[in-house]
């Protein structure tokens, strides 16, 4: 008896109605509890050994099987040998999850030791299998009972009304079919089982949508999932104190970006990279995806002589948009060597090659490095500060893939501070923005071109002057411009 | 034309649907029995062929592409109570599984929740069937295969609605119900009160109402006795 155990009196503060966690043992998932109340209510049920059950007397029909609170309270102290104080509070546990409601104020869930009556709700609407309410469900129960009451719901009742109709507004035509038809379905049936019925609806939702100032007893609550890893922590000893100050300290030091900061840098993100976004702002000359014309690939391959206007501007975003690029990087050494620093590039060059060459290569290639850039005297030498320095030779005794990564990051930021910039606004940068070509968009072809494709590509041999026009039309296209492919068209 | 037809459907699907509704509230309270559950099988055969007709022609209609916007709009709502009404089923079908399972019939037997609901519930399913009445002639314990053939269905059924939302695609948020806010008050005020007693309105009266009771039995028991006497008068 998990339940019993925890309402130990001791343990419990105060009289049962202010009881701070209803009476729910912390830590334990609702559903080992509502299995046990489920249980302790179908051993109530038992024929002989259950509890006393009598009928309710109506105007004229006598509904059976309601219980008294008192004969409840009696029940379970016999059956598990508990205080009274104790089955009380177990029987308002019931109560409470709506494993029994009263009949006379359903709203009041208090069990009286009197006379008054109770009632077993129906396994269709226990709790324990969590079958969680839907808002088509509560629509539904809203709507009828708007019909039975004239429109005269609770207050809380009329706001979760008018809020499930801005909500679920799409279907409202089901609620108010489904609504009627259940009415309609109702009154197939006794009276008193008509009566019933409302009541354990009636309860059922009670408990799933309590009205305001009542706390709901399905509440996972938020405490629930943190309390489990506070005693996780609770158990740590000192050193888990000394991890927690310096986690602490150095969460303090971190330097933390304004998110206004952070927006602005997206922003500006967005805007420089919408118009190189094929997706939101199209390719030109045209999408080889859609279009079946190679055009657009044949201009941007990686190693063009003259590349496109966008590809030139994406050199300006950053250095590493530079550095990645193929005729960027052969660009960018040709200006370096008008500065006689050409052998800063080469070193980074020569320095991703041994990160991202052969093992076996590895200690060959970083000796050639040493002795190319890095030795005293060395033809090319490269000017890196004596800390970086004395740390890559001591690596450098025993040579790794990695063992350069530092002096490149050195050169790689002397690169980006210093001539990076003054490349952007060279004239050799200029130049080359000038050169750039806009491909012009891709006329749609009238209608005998349609055929082209089909006869250009797989018989070269047959058409000999045509289709060599067009097999060289890749790298012509990209050296006339686009007006090549047209052209030839 | 075919959107009366599916109107009409979809009515009597959803006619069924709270009727299986009103069945599965039963089960396992005192109330259940075997004709219970067979009721609760023809219910859900019947709320199913409904379904499927209901479903391949609101299909058809929707993915006609000559459709014109008013009857498409009309269509869409249709379509979207059909997918809600499924949906109620589905729901209450896999609860009339668990609870079927909870609550075996026969073997080793639970005791069955006394619920206060005691009356047969033939005229509900007799309802959702639209016939006069019901007829229970399944064998003493159908009801264990009844609920792998349930379990079948559950799926089925399932499939049926994401099915349906694979070929016909209607934006919810596009549709508009007819109906507003408040609008079940309007048309079926009669309806809706002539039977129903409020739940609070019965409770708390008992004494008073045993007053009243008695008053009205003695006025007809006075008028009685006075028509005997002058028959006897007469005679």
């Amino acid at each position: 008896m998990l339940i019993s155990a925890h309402t130990d009196p001791a343990t419990r503060p105060g009289p049962w109605n202010q009881d701070p966690g209803w009476g729910r043992p912390v830590g334990q998932p609702l559903n080992a509890l509502f299995a046990q109340m489920e249980r302790m209510v179908l051993s109530m049920q038992d024929p002989d050994q259950g509890v006393k059950m009598g009928g309710q007397r109506l105007l004229i029909t006598v509904i059976p099987h309601a219980v008294t609170g008192n004969d409840i309270v009696e029940w379970l102290i016999q059956k598990y040998c508990i205080s009274e104080e104790e089955a009380l509070h177990l029987g308002l546990l019931l109560l409470r999850h709506g494993y029994l409601y009263p009949l006379r104020a359903p709203c009041s869930l208090v069990l009286q030791l009197d006379g008054t009556l109770y009632r077993f709700q129906t396994p269709y609407f226990w709790t324990s299998t969590l079958w969680l309410a839907t808002e088509l469900d509560y629509a539904i129960y809203l709507a009828k009972k708007n019909m039975q009451k004239q429109g005269a719901l609770a207050n809380h009742e009329k706001e979760h009304y008018d809020q499930l109709h801005r909500k679920i507004g799409h279907t409202w035509d089901l609620v108010v079919m489904q609504a009627r038809e259940q009415l309609r379905a109702a009154k197939q049936r006794k009276k008193g089982d008509r009566l019933v019925i409302a009541c354990q609806e009636q309860t059922y939702w009670l408990v799933n949508r309590p009205p305001p100032g009542v706390p709901s007893v399905l509440e996972q609550g938020p405490e629930r999932g943190a309390c489990i890893v506070t005693r996780g922590q609770m158990t740590k000893n000192m050193d888990f104190y000394k991890w927690e100050i310096e986690y602490c300290r150095k969460a303090l030091g971190r330097i933390r970006v304004k998110s206004s900061v952070c927006l602005e840098a997206y922003l500006k993100f967005s805007s420089q990279h919408g118009p190189h976004d094929p997706i939101t702002s199209g390719c030109l000359p045209s999408n080889p995806w859609i279009t079946d014309d190679d055009t657009y690939w044949a201009m941007n391959t990686s190693s063009v002589a003259v590349p496109t206007k966008l590809r030139v501007e994406r050199w300006g975003f950053s250095f590493r948009e530079l550095l990645e690029d193929p005729v960027g990087r052969a660009h960018f050494m040709d200006f370096l060597r008008k500065e006689f620093s050409a052998e800063n590039l080469s070193f980074w060059e020569a320095c991703e090659e041994l990160r991202h060459g052969g093992q076996a290569q590895v200690p060959a290639l970083a000796d050639s490095v040493y002795q190319q850039f890095l030795a005293p005297g060395a033809a090319r030498w490269v000017n890196i500060d004596s800390q970086t320095m004395e740390l890559t030779l001591e690596g450098l005794c025993r040579p790794h893939r990695y063992v350069l990564d530092d002096a490149q990051m050195h050169i790689y930021m002397l690169m980006k501070k210093d001539s990076y910039p003054r490349f952007l606004k060279s004239d050799v940068y200029k130049a080359l923005q000038a050169e750039a070509v806009i491909p012009p968009e891709t006329k749609r072809r009238v209608f005998p071109f349609v055929w082209r494709p089909r006869h250009s590509s797989p018989r070269p041999a047959l058409l000999p002057a045509s289709a060599s026009a067009s097999a060289s039309g890749d790298t012509a296209a990209a050296a006339h411009g686009p007006g090549g492919g047209d052209g030839e068209a | 034309m075919v959107r009366e037809e599916c109107k009409a459907l979809l009515d009597a699907l959803n006619k069924a649907t709270a009727c299986y509704h009103h069945l599965v509230l039963t089960v396992g309270g005192s109330a259940d029995s075997q004709n219970l559950r067979e009721e609760l099988q023809k219910t859900r055969q019947k709320a199913q062929e409904l379904a499927v007709a209901t479903g391949s022609l609101l299909t058809t209609a929707l993915r006609d592409k000559h459709l014109d916007a008013e009857e498409r709009s009309e269509f869409q709502r249709l379509w979207v109570a059909f997918s809600g009404c499924l949906e109620l089923l589905e729901a209450d079908m896999q609860r009339a599984l668990t609870l079927g399972t909870a609550f075996p019939l026969h073997a080793p037997r639970r005791p069955l929740v006394r619920t206060g609901v005691s009356g047969r519930s033939a005229s509900v399913a007799a309802r959702a069937l639209s016939v006069r009445s019901l007829r229970h002639d399944a064998e003493p314990d159908f009801d264990v295969e009844d609920l792998r053939k349930l379990e079948r269905e559950i799926l089925q059924v399932g499939k049926m609605i994401h099915d349906m939302e694979m070929k016909v695609n209607v934006p919810r948020w596009t549709v508009q119900a007819r109906q507003a806010a408040g609008a079940e008050l309007l048309s079926s005020a009669g309806a809706s009160t002539a039977g129903f007693l409020s739940v609070e309105e019965r409770t708390g009266r008992c004494d008073l109402s045993k007053a009243l009771a008695a008053t009205v039995f003695s006025a007809v028991l006075l008028a009685a006795i006075a028509l005997a006497v002058c028959v006897a008068k007469l005679s």
